[in-house]
């Protein structure tokens, strides 16, 4: 080997990305050339320079943040429907004490809307306000599509946290409305968006579903300020059916410690 | 014995997603110290590495049974660092006053403060002066588990031309930083 085909490999002797018969032959050639093994050190030092080279450990909001899109990618695949039918039909399966209230609240609305069309004293005012009330459900319908699809599908935090906001200073929201921030408090990638929508939650908490979705939620949760967020959420909410996620978290050697203690104190309370 | 990392990206693909978790904790270090020297700024380094644990996820489909998942890695981080760069000549970016010695010889009259003899800051300088094509084909060449033919697919060019690239910036390299090590004010 000559001088010329040994620099032509030095580097890649360096690298160590030569194949052994080549890699030997430039050994053999550096062991009785100085000029060639100069170079060779020379580019070795380098390399061993820039392997010493240290770089500042990598945030550990990295790994939360890619655990919370995997949890979310996990949740796209079980189908956000069946997610959410399951919440509703776990929460239907409860003992009905809130369906009395609702039935009512049905037939006072039904007699009300009766009451309101009989009133109407010509064919001519009635159809008029047939028309508004059908105007208004379009409304409500195109303002429920509008609520799940800046809450669900907005990519940008900021727009995102701001639907939420949004939604959740809504004094009377629909079950559209509630579906939206359950699904944030599930989905959502962003911790502000999660804990923003539990807090929107706060005011219905006497809702079962409501109740049943966060329930659904803490188990899945990664952040530990979410997660105690949700389990005073539960407090608040008096869900005594908590009770069993409650202790498995508490002795869950893996949780966080400060999540430990108030499940703990969840379940004491409770 | 843990599983290698082409099985794991393949259980990935298949759908165990909670694969990927192994996968971010063996390689986030080396990928992020691979951005990092090769963009010299730390907070873009972190949100490239996030952006490409990221495509990993979105893209899993893509990769193939006889991949190799390293390869694919650094291929995803160089679309990513691309579109970093390609952003970041647009718009003038923040400066992270951490990496202000990496940058010290972007800063005109700036050379004699930043001047230092400490061994890490002469090679951060070498580096700052290589162009981005010799960085790129520098930092991935050190990589053990690439091959030439592999650094040569994750830069779309021959062997050939990947091994003359990676012998070039290495010589490139070693004389700024022994350049610098004699007279640090240059």
């Amino acid at each position: 080997m000559t001088c010329n085909d040994c620099l032509e490999h030095v580097a890649g002797l360096a690298y160590g990305k030569l194949d052994e018969r080549t890699a030997a032959d430039v050994r053999v050639h550096l062991a009785a050339c100085a000029a060639c093994s100069r170079q060779f050190e020379t580019l070795g030092l380098t390399l061993e320079a820039l392997e010493r080279l240290p770089s500042a450990p990598p945030s550990h909001r990295m790994r939360a943040r890619l655990m919370g899109d995997i949890e979310a990618e996990k949740l796209d695949l079980q189908g956000r429907a069946g997610w959410a039918a399951s919440i509703r039909s776990s929460a239907e399966r409860r003992p009905a004490s809130w369906l009395a209230p609702l039935l009512q609240a049905i037939a006072a609305c039904a007699l009300l809307a009766v009451g309101f069309l009989a009133g109407e004293r010509t064919a001519g005012e009635r159809a008029a306000t047939e028309r508004r009330l059908a105007d208004l459900g379009a409304k409500v319908d195109t303002m429920g599509m509008l609520v799940e699809q800046s809450v669900l599908q907005k990519r940008d935090t900021v727009d995102r946290l701001q639907a939420v906001l949004t939604v959740g200073s809504s004094k009377r929201p629909d079950e559209r409305v509630i579906n939206g921030l359950i699904n944030s408090l599930a989905f959502d990638s962003s911790v502000n968006v999660r804990l923003n929508a539990l807090n929107a939650l706060y005011g219905h908490a006497g809702q079962e579903v409501v109740r049943a979705g966060v329930l659904a939620c803490l188990p899945r949760e990664p952040n530990p300020l979410v997660q105690v967020s949700m389990i005073d959420f539960l407090v608040a909410a008096k869900a005594h059916d908590a009770a069993p996620e409650l202790r498995k978290l508490a002795e869950d050697a893996k949780a966080d410690t400060d999540v430990r203690e108030s499940a703990r104190r969840a379940m004491d309370l409770l | 014995m843990p599983l290698p990392d082409h099985d794991l990206m393949l259980a990935v693909r298949d759908g165990d997603l909670d694969c990927m978790g192994e996968l971010f904790e063996r390689h986030h270090g080396p990928l992020y110290g691979y951005l990092s020297k090769l963009t010299g700024n730390r907070a873009a380094a972190q949100d490239l590495c996030q952006t490409v644990f990221q495509r990993m996820l979105k893209y899993r489909h893509t990769y193939r049974d006889e991949g190799n998942f390293a390869a694919w890695m650094y291929h995803l981080a160089r679309r990513c660092a691309s579109d970093h760069f390609r952003r970041a000549s647009s718009a003038p970016a923040p400066m992270d006053p951490t990496d202000l010695e990496a940058h010290a010889d972007d800063a005109v009259g700036a050379d004699e403060a930043a001047a230092s003899k400490d061994d890490h800051a002469l090679l951060h300088r070498a580096l700052g002066r290589l162009d981005r094509a010799d960085r790129e084909v520098l930092l991935l060449s050190r990589l053990q588990e690439l091959s030439f033919a592999e650094v040569a697919g994750i830069l779309e060019c021959s062997v050939g031309a990947a091994r003359v690239r990676a012998h070039r910036a290495l010589h490139s390299l070693r004389d700024h930083y022994f350049k610098l090590q004699k007279d640090p004010l240059t």
